[in-house]
């Protein structure tokens, strides 16, 4: 069933990135790039946010004027500043709900990935709050709508004595402690969170990126601004307490759930968010995805050449002192923790070589389940089948095209992310002739299951990460069936076809 | 052309957030109607009356709970009614907070109404009698459109405060 929906969500994804890719290369597709262009736009909100704070007065009485003094007097400045504020805080909304329906879709959050998913979930609790509390600052009518109604969401939490929408009755209720308050809350108190909460996310990835490609950050900052400049943000009527107000314009990616709180209750309206984040936190689990054994280190073929610890995306191999009596001075050794069974450590040791012909082929760091010794012997076998020009498919197993590769007649091997694949192997198969081209289909650079199975690929196709592919193997016998700035892949079926007609020739 | 595709796509993500930003508006209260909103805490009377110790009873307390009176720490529900004219728009009885039910009753309602001028009733009782309110105040008032008004219970001068 999940499966299912997994298939119908990357179909939906592809079909977008499709037009998308004759805009973007991979590298420079802004769908691969959504938790960091979230960060990106989070810098925005925060450069923004200090330019508003210098001219921002914390009283109930100042803060209304100061916005408006901001928003019409220096519109040339504080205008487009307050209007970037906003709209980088929508745009971090949007990139945020695509960046974790990607992860859903494509499979990102479960066996060892559950930490990073579920981490993400508190980050969602902290960043609403920090955009609503930024609205209530402004003290327009809007703000008075959203200090209500958030006060009956918090008033329906059975820990309170007093009534907080008490509070909001008239406006001399309304002190200046509260608001400011307030705005320690969305200045101070929620980013220190926000920031901790990051860093708790991604802490676990290897090398994690922080900041989009510089083109992508300029382009989204220029439409930005285009933005703030055409349409700027501007505050409803001031606020009065007396009066109740009766058409709002919502900004609807942060107070979409508001109107809910008068159409149902707040007590329902606290069910849903709570229900919607349990749902979210147990899906790693649910249905839990089956086991597979961890990467193996065996330390007879082990030199601690700290390939794998370099390759790992998910820190999960470190070295340690030798504990045999060999002459090298570390070894490696896996967290099984911490392992996704990618197999990305297994294409970068240089002792998983298909060459090699004394005894069995057992490299320093294996896969238990999807060992070097039975990619070799498929190589092997595959060598029987089919018609000519020979061309062997080294396929992820999570790339839904290898599928239909298959149904086009190809010969596929599976591998566990196209990473996995030792570049000796493709030397192997061409150089003892058991294919007459090799086609590697993995998930494009940003989408890969396991973080750099394609950008590893890629660099160690291209000669500038170890282990490097050899100098005699003749590239134009191998092609990449995913998008990659030199591939000129767009599908891989169409690609398989076209690199088969070109051996032919 | 790849240019050009670029430019359309960071187009459309800016004119995504721009427009739902701000749109649709979102009516929350009907051009013709205003809200009256009941809001205050007070605790309902207490279930039974105090009972003064004997002294033999005192002697037998631990010297600081040595107090005259035991009184139960239970408190009545308290009911409030609103009505419009002949309209009753919120009759509900609340119960005291507390896990010893000691505590205040909190109501917070605010209900629509529509706009004019209309005689409006509150009632209020706090000692568990059905029959009739411990407190009443009613009083003719005039609602322009968007109009929020509050009705409170003054605990200095228990009484109940339309304004
Ligand atoms: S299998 Fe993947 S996650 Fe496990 S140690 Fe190797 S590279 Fe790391």
């Amino acid at each position: 069933m999940i499966e299912r929906v997994h298939r119908i969500g990357q179909g939906m994804f592809l079909a977008l990135q499709k037009p998308m890719s004759r805009a973007f290369e991979s590298t420079a597709n802004p769908l691969n790039h959504l938790g960091v262009l979230t960060i990106f736009f989070l810098w925005v909100v925060l450069i923004s946010g200090i330019w508003l704070l210098i001219f921002f007065s914390t009283s109930v009485s100042g803060a209304f004027d100061s916005v408006e003094y901001l928003t019409n007097e220096q519109w040339y400045l504080g205008g487009v500043m307050r209007s970037l504020h906003r709209y980088a805080s929508d745009a971090a909304i949007v990139t945020i709900f695509v960046h974790i329906l990607r992860e859903f879709m494509f499979n990102h959050y479960r066996r060892n990935r559950w930490f990073t998913w579920v981490s993400g979930v508190p980050l969602v609790w902290i960043i609403f709050p920090l955009g609503i509390t930024g609205y209530w600052l402004v003290w327009d009518e809007l703000a008075q709508y959203v200090a209500i109604s958030s006060a009956e969401l918090m008033d329906s939490i059975p820990i309170f004595t007093d009534s907080m929408a008490g509070n909001f009755l008239n406006d001399d209720l309304v002190s200046d402690r509260f608001f400011t308050l307030m705005a320690f809350f969305h200045l101070i108190g929620m980013p220190i969170f926000l920031v901790f909460g990051i860093w708790l996310h991604v802490f676990r990835l290897t090398s994690p990126r922080i900041n989009p490609p510089r083109r992508m950050m300029a382009a989204t900052l220029l439409c930005l601004l285009v933005l703030s400049a055409v349409y700027p943000a501007v505050s409803h009527e001031q606020a009065d307490l007396a009066m109740t107000p009766m058409v709002l314009r919502l900004d609807w990616f942060y107070l979409h759930f508001y109107p809910l709180i008068q159409i149902t209750s707040p007590g329902w309206v606290w069910l849903m968010l709570i229900a919607t984040s349990g749902v979210i936190v147990i899906a790693p689990w649910a249905p839990r995805e089956k086991a597979e054994s961890p990467a193996l280190v065996t330390l007879d073929y082990c030199n601690g050449c700290e390939r794998c610890v370099d390759d790992c995306p998910f820190g999960a191999v470190e070295m340690v002192p030798r504990t045999d009596d060999t002459n090298y001075s570390h070894q490696a050794e896996v967290d099984p923790d911490l392992c996704t069974s990618c197999g990305i450590c297994v294409g970068a040791c240089p002792t998983a070589t298909p060459f090699r012909s004394r005894g069995d082929l057992v490299p320093g760091i294996d896969l238990p389940d999807r060992s070097a010794a039975t990619l070799r012997d498929e190589i092997v076998a595959a060598d029987e089948q089919g018609a000519t020009p020979r061309v062997l498919v080294f396929g992820c197993r999570d790339d839904r095209q290898l599928r239909d590769l298959q149904e086009a007649g190809a010969r596929c091997i599976p591998v566990n992310c196209v990473g996995q694949l030792p570049p000796s192997y493709i030397d192997f198969a061409l150089s003892r002739d058991h294919a007459d081209g090799i086609m590697l289909l993995g998930c494009e650079n940003g989408l890969c299951t396991y973080r750099f199975g394609a950008n590893w690929t890629e660099q160690r196709l291209a000669r500038q990460r170890d282990p490097m592919v050899r100098r005699r193997v003749d590239l134009s016998r191998v092609a990449l069936g995913w998008q990659a700035p030199w591939s000129g892949c767009r599908n891989a079926v169409d690609k398989y076809k076209e690199f088969t007609a070109s051996l032919a020739k | 052309m790849k240019w050009l595709t670029e430019i359309t796509f960071y187009g459309l993500f800016a004119a995504f957030v721009g427009v739902f930003s701000a749109w649709p508006d979102y009516q929350l209260v009907a051009a013709d109607r205003a809200i009256v909103s009941v809001v205050f805490s007070h605790a309902g009377q207490r279930v039974g009356d105090c009972r003064i110790l004997t002294q033999d009873e005192l002697n037998e307390l631990p010297p600081n709970m040595r107090t005259m009176n035991d009184c139960p720490r239970e408190r009545h529900p308290v009911r409030v009614l609103l009505r419009s004219d002949s309209e009753t728009l919120y009759d509900a009885t609340l119960q005291p907070s507390g896990i010893w039910a000691d505590g205040k009753s909190n109501i917070y309602k605010r209900v629509e109404v529509q706009a004019g001028t209309h005689q409006l009733f509150v009632g209020v009782s706090d000692s568990g009698d059905d029959a009739g309110f411990d407190y009443e105040q009613s009083s003719v008032v005039d609602l322009v459109p968007g109009r929020n008004l509050i009705v409170q219970f003054d605990e200095q001068s228990q009484q109940i405060i339309i304004r």
